[in-house]
């Protein structure tokens, strides 16, 4: 594989991994909460478009119709019947972490629950376009992959808009800057903890749903991606909504165009190590200010 | 009587981006005296407690205890020097007996549990908290949590005691019993600097006063001189003495 | 003697010997090592409540340290012939070198950025012992795992036939982590560790060095975990990179002691014993379905979080002070 090559399919799974960052990061800008389970809901989304494709022989991009609403309801129902009754019994904790480890509790139990039922096969929806590429003067581009980048910038832009230019947006970003200014502004904060839940834990079951006809699922498989998730989104800037997807495209060109150069090992020792710099120096991202919430 | 300075800040400047909070600031506090230091709403007090006690440091000035320059010290050092503090938003350890949190306070001097146990009775008692010492800290009320926050900064033994409103919130015949309590410190030979919002209990406490607004000094000295100075009249009595008055 | 006559005194020491006399009654080596592992992740919990519960720092990356442990006394006994015995020691210092490491630095994160950190790290490090398959000429097996290399009966090893020995020795290890952690509460740096988890800043006030404090939990909790990567790695004589320093060991640690309760001195060992019993019995019952266990202890620390957050301890107290108050009673009424 040539430099370009490198860099071209660094940047097409690196939109993917910034489209499941943005999950995180609205999350925590709104509720300042890590969601360990994040990765666990991506997997779930997964297997779900994989058996509907395998049972039924729905598309996996038609899925997203059935599943993006059943992962926001999944998600705020999540932190309605769980995360809340955590946030509301530590309102007073200087440091709350209840919420953290119940998520991920979460991870866990989700995880295992689906290797219970679905065991641990490696599952992919083998559609006719999973190997289909495009050939551009000798440079050959996923064609799946493609399409994940495209919804990727699509999902970003719409959800900019939507955080500036809606009324339900701009709760959400002035209950992220302030609870208890939001709370005076006679804003629901339950209701919008619970649409940011739903919206991010929707998010995640949509990047699920773009990697399965190119990517195997088993129970575990979110593990590989949250950690990377938690990668950019300190790179980025905790709660930033560009900087998901730049710290995205980021790590996809490290880990692509690095791997060009030295092992792997290397190139994933380098990544945990920019990761532990900038947590501890520059614990606000790359680009320094934060996405004002 | 000799005047010994204690605590002396020089020239004291602290900026936060551009905003200058205290500007060129000095006052001394001599050993055995009680200090007030007052002035409006965020006149800059609970910032000068924060430079003393080494939570910020100067953007400019010094600042002596004991006649060392302590500016740069973390605050644990600040404390292990003999500087005590408490916090206006009382700060006790929620879970645990009033008597386990003035233990906390009461190692700084030992490592021994019996010998901190012992120094933590003793000054419950001081502060007349000894009933309570069994009670979690965070059932108190108002009142017995503001003698806590003065219980855990008394027993790391200070030279000089940092009072940050120990008085607001509290109804007058609290006040009368907490200015009591302060008092029965000051006699047990500690010096002490207070933030007062309540200025009728400031003036009935403190030997001397230091008026600060907007970051800077406009008066000192006693406190019925003070309250006669036109300047400190116009920032700060003019508005609010009648009221505080009734 | 008067003391011992008092249920507080006497029922724990009961407790003890029951605990010392099992193996009389329990001879089957398959169930024997399930009490060794039941023991072991009961020390785990409570050495990881160290710093994760006294000092409140929420460490999700002790099974760096198992590891650390494990592989530094492992390789020393197959190539240089050192005896897991010294190996313990040398073990639990490099994994308690490794938290004060990642202590110093860290020591300014709180909450869930200190949590990601120690994700970060022990993920760094468990990336590089997978790849990792010979250290000089030390083959270290990498993602393969490492074989502890067996000498049959060999006591001055740490290598028996019997499990009772294993049994005895996670027992003595757990017992005496115990007494540590006693000490810790109720000593001067038990009062700082808690200052320090309630408010730091008050702590600092009070002239309490919270960032010695801290480095000083951490050291300890992660030399205590490296001892045990030791007894496992003995035990088990099998090391697997993702198994030890994974994810899963991790979480488990952690979540035995939130189930048990973080923070007090018996909650994390009662969180090992009941969640690693049921996870066992689980087992025997559902007859290999997998991941019935974890996804019970994933199940249990959700709805602990929520509905019980200081942990099963909290029942314990309740039946251990009706118990204690019956026991006083019946003496009272025997000595009228």
């Amino acid at each position: 594989m040539g430099l370009l090559s490198a860099v071209v399919n660094g940047i097409l799974m690196g939109g993917i991994y910034g489209l499941l960052a943005l999950g995180l990061t609205l999350i925590f800008g709104i509720m300042k909460i890590i969601n360990f389970a994040h990765g666990a809901f991506l997997m779930v989304a997964m297997i779900l478009s994989y058996w509907l494709w395998r049972i039924m022989g729905l598309d996996p991009y038609l899925s997203i119709v059935v599943i993006i609403p059943l992962m926001f309801v999944l998600g705020y129902l999540t932190q309605r019947y769980l995360i809340k009754p955590v946030l509301d019994a530590e309102k007073d904790v200087r440091e709350p972490i209840g919420a953290l480890l119940l998520t991920a509790g979460l991870s866990v139990a989700i995880e295992n629950f689906v290797l219970m039922v679905f065991g641990a096969d490696y599952l992919m929806a083998q559609t006719s376009y999973s190997g289909a590429s495009i050939n551009l003067s000798g440079l050959s581009i996923s064609v799946p992959r493609l399409y994940a980048f495209i919804a990727t910038l699509i999902v970003t832009v719409l959800f900019y808009q939507f955080l500036n230019k809606t009324e339900l947006g701009r709760a959400m970003r002035a209950t992220g800057q302030d609870r208890g200014v939001a709370l005076l502004m006679g804003i629901n904060v339950p209701k919008v903890y619970g649409i940011a839940f739903g919206i991010g834990t929707a998010i995640a079951g949509l990047t699920g749903i773009f990697l399965i006809p190119f990517y195997y699922a088993h129970p575990t498989v979110g593990e590989v991606f949250i950690t990377k998730a938690f990668i950019i989104v300190v790179l980025g800037g905790l709660g930033s909504v560009p900087g998901a997807l730049v710290g995205g495209l980021l790590i996809g060109l490290v880990e692509s165009v690095a791997a060009q150069y030295m092992t792997a090992t290397w190139t994933a020792i380098l990544v945990y190590f920019a990761f532990l710099v900038f947590l501890l120096f520059r614990p606000s991202g790359l680009f320094g200010s934060r996405y004002e919430w | 009587m000799p005047h010994r300075a204690l605590l002396e800040l020089r020239n004291v400047t602290i900026k936060f981006g551009g905003l200058i909070a205290v500007n060129d600031l000095s006052f001394t506090v001599n050993e055995g005296e009680i200090v007030g230091l007052i002035g409006p709403n965020g006149a800059g007090k609970t910032t000068v407690f924060n430079l003393i006690s080494g939570v910020y440091r100067p953007t400019k000035g010094e600042i002596y205890f004991n006649g060392e320059n302590i500016v740069g010290l973390k605050p644990y050092q600040v404390c292990q020097k003999g500087i005590g503090r408490t916090f206006q938003l009382v700060k006790p350890f929620g879970n645990k007996t009033v008597l386990y949190n003035v233990m906390v306070g009461a190692f700084l001097h030992t490592n021994n549990t019996h010998v901190s146990r012992e120094k933590a009775l003793e000054v419950l008692k001081l502060v007349g908290l000894h009933h309570r010492k069994d009670m979690l800290a965070k059932n108190l009320t108002i009142v017995d949590r503001k003698k806590l926050e003065v219980a855990k900064a008394l027993a790391t033994e200070p030279k000089l005691l940092l009072l940050d409103e120990v008085l607001a919130g509290l109804n007058p015949a609290e006040v009368n019993e907490a200015i009591e309590v302060i008092k029965r410190i000051h006699r047990a030979g500690v010096t002490i600097l207070l933030i007062e919002h309540v200025l009728k209990a400031a003036m009935a406490l403190s030997q001397r006063v230091v008026v600060i607004d907007y970051g800077r000094k406009i008066a000192e000295g006693p406190p019925e001189e003070v309250t006669n100075n036109p300047e400190v009249i116009k920032a700060y009595l003019g508005e609010r003495y009648g009221a505080a008055r009734n | 003697m008067a003391r011992l006559a008092s249920p507080r005194y006497y029922l724990p020491v009961l407790l003890i010997l029951l605990l010392f006399a099992l193996p009389l009654f329990v001879k089957s080596p398959y169930y024997l090592h399930i009490m060794a592992m039941v023991l072991f992740w009961a020390y785990m919990a409570t050495a990881w409540n160290i710093v994760g519960g006294f000092a409140g720092q929420l460490s999700l990356g002790h099974g760096a340290y198992v590891a650390a442990g494990a592989y530094t006394s492992s390789l020393l006994f197959a190539y240089l012939g050192i005896s897991p015995w010294f190996g313990m020691f040398i073990g639990g210092l490099v994994a308690g070198l490794m938290g004060f490491l990642v202590g110093y630095p860290t020591l300014r994160l709180r909450g869930a950025y200190y949590a990601l950190a120690t994700v970060g790290f022990a993920e760094g490090f468990r990336v590089i012992l997978t790849n990792t398959t010979h250290i000089g000429k030390w083959k270290t097996g990498g993602a393969e795992g490492f074989m502890i290399p067996l000498l049959g009966n060999a006591p001055q090893h740490m290598q028996f036939i019997s499990k009772v020995p294993y049994y005895y020795l996670i027992l003595v290890l757990f017992l005496i982590l115990v007494l540590i952690c006693r000490w810790i509460d109720g000593s001067k740096l038990g009062y700082y560790l808690t200052a320090l988890r309630e408010d730091e800043d008050a702590a600092l006030a009070l002239g309490i060095n919270t960032a010695r404090v801290k480095l000083v939990a951490a050291t300890l909790s992660a030399f205590f975990a490296g001892v045990g990567g030791v007894f496992y790695a003995q035990l088990i004589r099998y090391l697997e990179p993702n198994a030890i320093a994974g994810p899963i060991m991790s979480n488990q640690i952690v979540f035995l002691a939130i189930v048990g309760g973080r923070g007090t001195v018996l909650g994390p060992a009662l969180g090992g014993l009941v969640l690693t019993l049921i996870g066992e019995i689980t087992r025997v019952v559902f007859n290999q379905i997998m991941g019935l266990h974890l996804f019970l202890y994933g199940l249990l620390v959700v709805l602990f979080v929520i509905f019980k957050p200081r942990g099963l301890i909290e029942f314990l107290e309740v039946l251990w002070n009706r118990l204690v108050n019956l026991l006083e009673r019946r003496e009272g009424k025997h000595a009228a």
